[in-house]
Parts: C-alpha cells; structure tokens; sequence
C-alpha cells in the first residue's frame, strides 16, 4: 500500500442472500466485495448454507465465502434466535481478524445476529438498507421496531437513495448524520444496447420483474387489455416469475392475447439482457421501490424507460431518459401513449446515446469508492462500551423493548464471556488472507482452482 | 531418528507430533493426544455414584450389579472403538501413503492408498461442530478424469492438530510428493 492512504480494512459482509440465491442484494453484496478486493482491501462474505453448498468456498479474485449451517426460516431468511450463530461467528470474525462488521438488508434475520454480536464483540458495524417499508400495518410496526433496535447502537448506516434514507431514519429512529446515501450500479457491460435484435415493424414492451404485489403486477394486469385494444402492433414480454403470475394468464386467456403477451417465467441474471433487448419500451410498475436497479438496466440497453413515480425511483434517472407516472392504470397508459408517440416520431435518442449516457452513472468502482469513505470514518470511532450500550438501548427503544433487549445484550456477552473461557481467541487458528494487503491469492498465480492455490500457502 | 515436538489441538488439549525419518523418501508422522486420563476415570465413579443413589431409594442390589456391568462394557467399546490414542501418517514416496489409527486398547485400523492414486495433499478447512477448522486431507485422483479428484481422505480426523502443526506435516509430504515428480517414472515399484 501506497503511503498516506489510510490502512487497509478487514470486512466482513453479513447477508442471508448471497449467490447462488439471486436478486439485487446478493448482486450488490459480490459487486461491492469484487471492488474492494481491488482497493487492497480484505472481504469476506458470511452467508447461510444453500442446499449442499456448505462450508467455505473461493469465489473470483479469492472472495472467501462461508456457507454457515443455519437452518433456513423464511423467503431464504434464516431463523433467529440471537444466540445461536455466536459461536460460529465469533470463530470467523476472531480468525479472519476482521475490523469491519457489514450487514446488509432488513429482511435478513442472519444479518441483524450478526450486528448484535459484532456489538458485543467491540467490533466496528455497518449496516446497508435495500428496501423500503410501510409504518401503518402490524408487521411494519413490529419490524420497525426491531430496525430500532438493531441499529441504534450500529456506527454507521448506507441506504441506496434519498427516499430510503428518508425511510430509515424515521422508521429506526436515527440521527441523520450517521445515514450515508450510495446508490446501487449496473455493470454497464453487461448490458449494451443492440438494436438488431427488436422487430421494428411492431411495438414491443418489455416488464422484467418478479410477480409480485409489491410490483405492482395488479396495474399491469389492467394496461395490458387497454393498450392492446388501442395498439393493435403492440407486444408484450413479461420476465419473471411469482405468485402473481395467474393474474397475467387470466387476461391473457379472457382477451385472447396469446399471440401478443409473452411471458416467459422466471429469469436468469445472465438472460436478463437478451430480453431487454427485444423491446422499444421498459415498463415499470412497482408500488414501492428503494432504488430500481431494472430501469437502470434498461435504460442501459437503450429502453425508454415508463415507470410509477414511487419510492426513490425519481432519483434514479435523468428527465429526459424516463418518464414518470402516478401508480394509476390510466396515469401508466398516458405514459405509455406518449412514449409510443415520441417512437412513432422518432425523437427517442438513439440506443447507443443512451447506453452511454447511463454507463457514467452508476459503477461499481464509484460504489467501492464511496463505501471506503464510509469504513474509513467508522474505523475511527469508538464503539460503544457495554454500559453505554445499554444505555442507549433503554433509552433510545422504549421503556419495555429497551430493557428486553439490554438484557438480552447483557445475555450475549455472558455467552461471549463463556466462549471466551471455554476455546480462548489464542487457539483459534488465524486464518491464511486470501485477499488484502497479505493476500496469498493475489499475490501467487491465479490458477482458478481451489486446491492449488491452498496448497501453496504454506510455503509462502 | 525419531523427534518430537509439542503442538496443540483445535479444542487446545496437548498434542504431541512424533517424525520419523525411515529414509528420504520414506517418512512417518504420529500425532498423539497426551491421554486424558481425568476424563476417562471421572466416568465410572459417576455411573457408580448414581446407581448407589438408585440403590438407596429401591434397595434393589441388581442395580449396583447392573452398573458395575454397564461401566465395564462402557470402557471396553470406549476405549476400542472410540478413543483414538494415536494416528499416524506414513508416506512411501515409490509406494503409497498409510493411515494408521491406533485405538486406546491397542486395536488398530490401517488404510493404505497406493500412490497412483493420490492426487495431491493438501490442507482445507471446514466448519466442524461451531468452529472453522483446518484440516490436512488427500485428494484421490478420478480414475475417469485426470484433472478431478473423486474422493478427499481427511487426516488426524481425532487429534484435529492445529495450522501450524498441519503445515509441517504438509511440507515434509509435498518434499516427498516432489520427489515423486521428478523422479523417473519406470523405476517405481507398482
């Protein structure tokens, strides 16, 4: 490492989703981690056990993984018990040395023990916010409540816009100044515009998400009977799968779209790209969205981009690239009409225009960047000793949860103290760096084996 | 010529690793638990301990028997099947590698792969009980594809030795492994 940038950080990414599972967060989570191994920083990802991927794996530029035995609850969501992943994690986090503790999403259980833990350990947290969530119903409430606790006492926060900052700061009670904005990236290679690929004589329009409510699958259901009446050359391409699929089949059998709305079920990452570029129109229907990483994708296979003016989505794209209606059937057919206008006209930009338009937007390299400030101003501060701790949590989280959860820190660091006694941190082996600044990996030939590159670390 | 040095476990009990240099392509390894012996006498006087408990409230004296029997055979299957007092490694350069487990009573149970068919040595880890583990293993070669490896063999499975110790063992395995590498091929014996 160069003198004068500061030293480099040990981190540790906590989520319940990680590949092979995929969605937004797990692609963050490799992205991020892929960009900072190339700062010279040490990641590691900790994540739960899928099907018989267990144990501990390599991935790309020597991302080490941990595939923990836990036992699956919900939606890829493990169990909690908020004890139970303390020994395993301690065992990880002593051996890898790990500096910074970095969970990501609400949704994960897995996430949240590993907050609580880090905390009781001293170590330093970070937690990255991907969703957005309501405050009216009892699940809200009651998750809310837990976001509270979880991150009263974490040194520092990410949410991927404004709006979900918004958000979190009033669903977890938070002071502003620990909640840093850094939006989420597309790897803009692998998404390039090819206009050969779409049928010009037709209008196509293309909806790549899952069916599900949340979604907004319902409105879809009411625009595509609507426009296919008035358009009669206009297409549909529906990727995705969900419980919401039924609704879609049943317009289509009732209006008799067979030929005109293909659906295509459920998508992989890699598969994503060939359907965008199919189409002259990326309709976006969510009902609520923190960040849409879709329209970014689309935009950057050159779509003009329709979408509900909902959540963070206004951040996201410039005027000019998308354009933005109320989550209404009549408001997302006006939106329609009028981008099929402008391409009737042809005073859309052209594909390549676009493509390079979005591809400066959002990197992931920006991303990495942004996030080792982040690292670098929590690595100077204190963590809270525990009668602070508790302290904060009585009074920050209300008088009953509060002394409930203080006792059950008070529980944590007993069975840390415990652990402590029983296998002390000097037995536990210190693991060999794969990555960072004594990086076995980066540093020996990168031959794409795991055996190989183990068995030349001892010599080293 | 045989030395001994001092390493530790992955729970942290004493472990001594024994190195026995036969020849220089022929060398022996034995990693020992020093026996803990607390453990084992602690367990009768406790079985019997509750059975005098038993045999105070039923007054019933087949129960003194009974444990006194039970305890005897405890012993026996423990100290024949389960605890392992001794594994030890040897690696024939020529010929194949021997895996040797003795048990406490003297039982002992030998694996031999014949060197055509290890791959390589190497040291992996794993997660065992609630820890992350490393652990010294041999990849046996898929007869079918040369570069796939159909099996791995973990070794001191019982006396799991920590890194440092695992590594020495590693090396003086690969400067055999090397060996066999470079030297001609048609002098072996198959």
């Amino acid at each position: 490492l160069g003198a004068g940038r500061p030293a480099a950080h040990c981190v540790c990414m906590v989520s319940d989703f990680f590949y092979p599972n995929m969605g937004g967060v797990e692609s963050h989570v490799y992205q991020l981690s892929q960009c900072l191994i190339e700062r010279g920083h040490k990641v590691l990802v900790v994540t739960h056990a899928y099907g018989h991927r267990k144990g501990v794996r390599y991935l790309t530029s020597g991302l080490k993984v941990y595939y923990l035995p836990l036992k699956v609850m919900y939606n890829q969501s493990t169990a909690t018990t908020l004890f139970h992943s303390l020994p395993l994690l301690r065992c990880i986090f002593v051996r890898e040395r790990v500096t910074i503790v970095h969970a990501h999403s609400s949704f994960s259980a897995m996430a949240h023990d590993a907050l609580f833990h880090a905390k009781t350990m001293g170590l330093r947290t970070v937690f990255t916010d991907h969703s957005l969530f309501g405050f009216a119903d009892v699940s809200s409430v009651l998750t809310n409540k837990l976001l509270t606790v979880s991150l009263c006492d974490t040194n520092h926060i990410i949410c991927v816009s404004y709006t979900s900052k918004e958000n979190t700061v009033l669903r977890a009670a938070l002071d502003p100044r620990i909640v840093s904005v850094i939006p989420n990236a597309v790897d803009p290679t692998d998404f390039t515009p090819d206009p050969s690929r779409r049928d010009d004589s037709t209008v196509t329009i293309v909806v790549v998400s899952r069916l599900v409510y949340r979604k907004g699958i319902d409105l879809l259901s009411g625009i595509i009977p609507e426009l296919c009446q008035k358009h009669p050359e206009l297409h549909f391409i529906v990727g995705g799968e969900g419980p919401k699929r039924i609704i879609l089949e049943e317009v289509r059998e009732r209006y008799q779209l067979h030929d005109r709305v293909r659906l295509l079920g459920g998508l992989e990452h890699q598969d994503v790209r060939n359907v965008l570029v199919q189409g002259h129109i990326f309709l976006n229907t969510s009902l609520t969205e923190a960040f849409c990483m879709a329209i970014v994708e689309a935009a950057s296979c050159g779509l003009q981009v329709v979408s509900t003016r909902v959540g963070g989505i206004p951040e996201v794209l410039p005027e000019n690239l998308i354009i933005l209606c109320e989550p209404s059937v009549k408001s997302l057919c006006d939106g329609i009409e009028k981008a099929i206008a402008k391409l009737r006209s042809g005073t859309l930009p052209s594909p390549e225009t676009v493509h390079n338009e979005v591809k400066t937007f959002y990197t992931w390299r920006n991303v990495a960047e942004r996030t080792e400030k982040v690292y670098d101003r929590v690595a100077d501060e204190v963590v809270l000793p525990m009668n602070e701790r508790l302290d904060r949590l009585m009074t920050h989280c209300g008088p009953v949860t509060g002394c409930i959860f203080a006792f059950l820190a008070v529980l944590n660091f007993l069975l840390l103290a415990f652990l402590r006694w029983m296998t002390p941190d000097s037995i536990i082996d210190v693991a060999i760096d794969a990555t960072g600044p004594k990086g076995a990996w980066t540093k020996q030939y990168f031959c794409g084996k795991k055996g190989r590159v183990k068995e030349e670390l001892p010599n080293s | 010529m045989a030395e001994e040095r001092r390493f530790r476990s992955a729970s942290g009990a004493p472990i001594a690793l024994r190195r026995r240099q036969h020849s220089a392509s022929c060398r022996e390894r034995g990693a020992r638990p020093r026996l803990q012996l607390r453990s084992l006498s602690a367990a009768p006087p406790r079985v019997w301990l509750a059975a005098y408990g038993l045999f105070a409230l039923s007054e019933n004296s087949m129960v003194l028997s009974a444990a006194i029997v039970i305890t005897l055979i405890g012993l026996i299957i423990y100290l024949h099947f389960v605890k392992i007092d001794q594994e030890s490694l040897l690696v024939i350069g020529s010929l194949g590698i021997q895996v040797t487990s003795s048990y406490a009573s003297g039982k002992e149970s030998t694996t031999f792969i014949e060197m055509g068919r290890v791959k390589d040595v190497v040291i992996n880890e794993a997660i065992h009980m609630q820890k992350v583990i490393y652990y010294l293993c041999i990849l046996l070669q898929d007869p079918e594809d040369p570069q796939g490896v159909s099996e791995v063999v973990p070794l001191f499975q019982s006396s799991k030795p920590r890194l440092d110790c695992l590594i020495e063992v590693y090396k003086s395995c690969q400067e055999i492994l090397e060996q066999r590498k470079t030297a001609p091929q048609s002098s072996g014996i198959k």
